[in-house]
């Protein structure tokens, strides 16, 4: 094979061809990246196409294309009427839930990571190996006692029931512990203190303010958390009107195949399933930040 | 997380800033505060023991009560649960999942985020918000797509090598034999962009004077990428390799929800059959056992793994110490 033009010894060549190298790189990384996000991107595309067929264009349609007009809003009418409205009172739970837990999480955790990192006193150890141990302990080990636990107590199918447990937020109490101990400088409590302020004064007036990017990061990771969750709710509730859209879902999905299982089941959802996560999906590009701090906590620091 | 509690409990707690300068004269003073300290880790505290401690200490005691009578019957319910072929074959169904999956998946993570990292990206920042946009889906959702996506009757794609006539017939990978796989692609489509996302702030931190230093050097952008980025962020693969690995001990969402959609088996993972155990069979004292067994098992994995990576790292940490 004989050597391109360009590929000749000229200084004007072999700028030229750097940055035809580069060039090819460039598309080469970005062909690679583009593959990989169609993989994430395919389903969510096609959740939003089916959601707008009706039964039979599911199964006779191309699976990827719209169909010839939209049953959007007959699909929305009976996504809210089927079952007398069940839908209604999951997407109501699954918020009640989530902002519930997030927020006793987000103020419980603040507190005791705030009281960890600036005060001296006994036990303190104590505490902090009991969060660092159960940072180990798998979450999904601890559901069925819990159930049988809180059946005991009578919680079980309340709010509370699910809303309590979820609550529980050790990495939290990890998390706001290095936050507070790094944000909060003693000077601002001493001086405070020195104004006559209590100490939980001193924590909402000079320390809720300087923390409050940590508890945002925080309660999203925890309401994030609660919204997706599927094996606690599913084991602790019986009534339906109490169910998550996560338990919801997987109820009606589970009559999917059942002989005379009404037809509206599949558009419905399909919908559900969208309108489930749409909130959280045009949300995201705002919360990224946040949220990946919080993920990225752990891994990072003492790298 | 879970590992970072075991590595960081040498380095923590934080010195308390408040104490120190503690004089006599003060001293009294301090131990209010002290008592303030205290007072504010107290509703987690008493969350925590009920909602957390409670559960653990009580699937321990009832573990090795009874299924029959309730009573006392020392380590029954755990020789059930070293007998339940079911149940390890459930463990090692996950322990084959993991080797495929989590290599897979750490793979993918590792590469989007060093080509997100590296020089000829472009889009870097869009890419990394749709990589992560699974992370907003709930896991049943997630397996309810693919689970439609994954039927050969309402997935055209799945029919195009039997149109083409490379296969006999439509691709069924709901198929039993082929089930697992399709969870395998599941939780791919679901964790790879977190991992990605936990890798790409850990390269961040990496010292770009290093990386100057070695362009002038004249290093190649693969070898920056080989000998000097991941190294300086093996302990972060290390820590996501571990939440993956104790994931999958734990999968429970995905094959459930697969086997309303498509009936792939109810008893594919260790949890699914506790959960059976728990709630189809209503044996409580074996199932509780079979939790704490599992947790173990997890905790055991995990010490494993640390160990043996922690083992074949040294070599390396000395070379870059060295450097």
């Amino acid at each position: 094979m004989t050597a391109p033009a360009w590929h000749s010894r000229s200084l004007v060549g072999k700028v030229f061809a750097a940055r035809l190298a580069t060039r090819a790189k460039t598309t080469a990384t970005t062909a690679l990246l583009a593959v990989a996000a169609v993989y994430v991107l395919v389903p969510i595309y096609w959740l939003v196409v089916a959601s707008s067929k009706n039964t039979g264009e599911l199964f006779s349609t191309n699976t990827f294309l719209p169909p010839s007009h939209p049953h959007w809003s007959t699909n929305f009418s009976s996504l809210f009427s089927y079952e007398s409205g069940d839908y209604k009172w999951w997407l109501m739970n699954s918020f009640i839930y989530a902002s519930a837990a997030a927020t006793l999480a987000t103020a419980v955790s603040t507190m005791c990571g705030y009281g960890l990192a600036k005060y001296a006193f006994s036990g303190r150890r104590a505490v902090f190996g009991l969060v660092m141990g159960s940072l180990m302990v798998p979450g999904t080990a601890l559901v069925v006692p819990l159930f049988l636990l809180e059946h005991y107590m009578g919680l079980t199918n309340t709010y509370q029931g699910v809303i309590l447990p979820l609550a529980v937020y050790p990495f939290g109490v990890y998390f706001m512990s290095i936050y507070a101990a790094e944000a909060v400088p003693d000077t601002l409590i001493e001086s405070a203190r020195m104004d006559g302020a209590g100490e939980l004064r001193v924590l909402w007036q000079i320390g809720r303010p300087i923390l409050l990017p940590g508890m945002v990061t925080l309660f999203l990771l925890s309401f994030i958390g609660t919204w997706n969750n599927y094996f606690l709710p599913l084991v602790l509730l019986g009534t339906e009107t109490r169910f998550p859209l996560t338990v919801g879902l997987s109820a009606w999905a589970s009559t999917l195949n059942e002989a005379g299982a009404g037809q509206p089941l599949y558009s419905n959802v399909i919908l559900g399933s969208l309108v489930s996560v749409l909130p959280m999906l045009v949300l995201f590009p705002f919360l990224q930040k946040y949220v990946a701090r919080g993920l990225t906590f752990g891994a990072v620091t003492g790298e | 997380m879970a590992v970072r509690g075991a590595e960081e409990r040498a380095a923590l707690p934080v010195p308390p800033s408040a104490l120190g300068r503690a004089t006599r004269g003060n001293q009294r003073l301090r131990q209010r505060q002290g008592h303030s300290g205290l007072a504010m880790t107290a509703p987690f505290l008493g969350l925590f023991a009920v909602f957390f401690a409670g559960p653990l200490i009580y699937s321990i005691i009832l573990s090795l009560r009874s299924p029959l009578t309730g009573a006392y019957a020392g380590l029954l319910n755990y020789r059930a649960t070293y007998h339940n072929g079911a149940f390890w074959a459930g463990v090692v169904r996950m322990a084959y999942f993991g080797a495929i999956q989590v290599t897979v998946m750490i793979g993918l993570a590792i590469g989007l985020a060093l080509l997100l990292d590296g020089p000829y990206c472009r889009g870097r920042r869009i890419f990394s918000l749709v990589y992560f946009l699974p992370y907003a889906v709930p896991g049943v959702i997630a397996a309810l797509m693919w689970g439609f996506l994954l039927e050969p009757d309402l997935d055209v794609a799945l029919k195009v090598p039997h149109l083409l006539g490379l296969t006999s017939s439509p691709l069924q990978p709901l198929d039993y034999r082929l089930s697992l796989y399709s969870i395998m692609l599941i939780v791919t489509w679901e964790w790879t962009g977190y991992n990605m996302t936990i890798l790409v702030t850990s390269l961040s931190n990496v010292p770009r004077q290093v990386l100057e230093a070695a362009k002038v050097d004249g290093a190649s952008e693969f070898s920056i990428a080989a000998r000097i980025k991941l190294p300086m962020i093996r302990r972060t693969i290390m820590f996501i390799t571990i939440l993956s690995i104790i994931g999958t001990l734990q999968l429970f969402n995905e094959p459930v929800i697969l086997n309303e959609v498509a009936s792939v088996g109810n008893a594919l993972t260790p949890n699914q059959i506790i959960y059976n155990t728990a709630f189809a069979f209503g044996n409580e004292q074996t199932a509780a056992a079979q939790s704490v067994v599992l947790a173990l098992i997890t905790i055991v994995a995990t010490i494993a793994f640390y160990g043996i990576v922690r083992t074949r790292m040294r070599p390396l940490a000395t070379t870059r110490r060295a450097r």
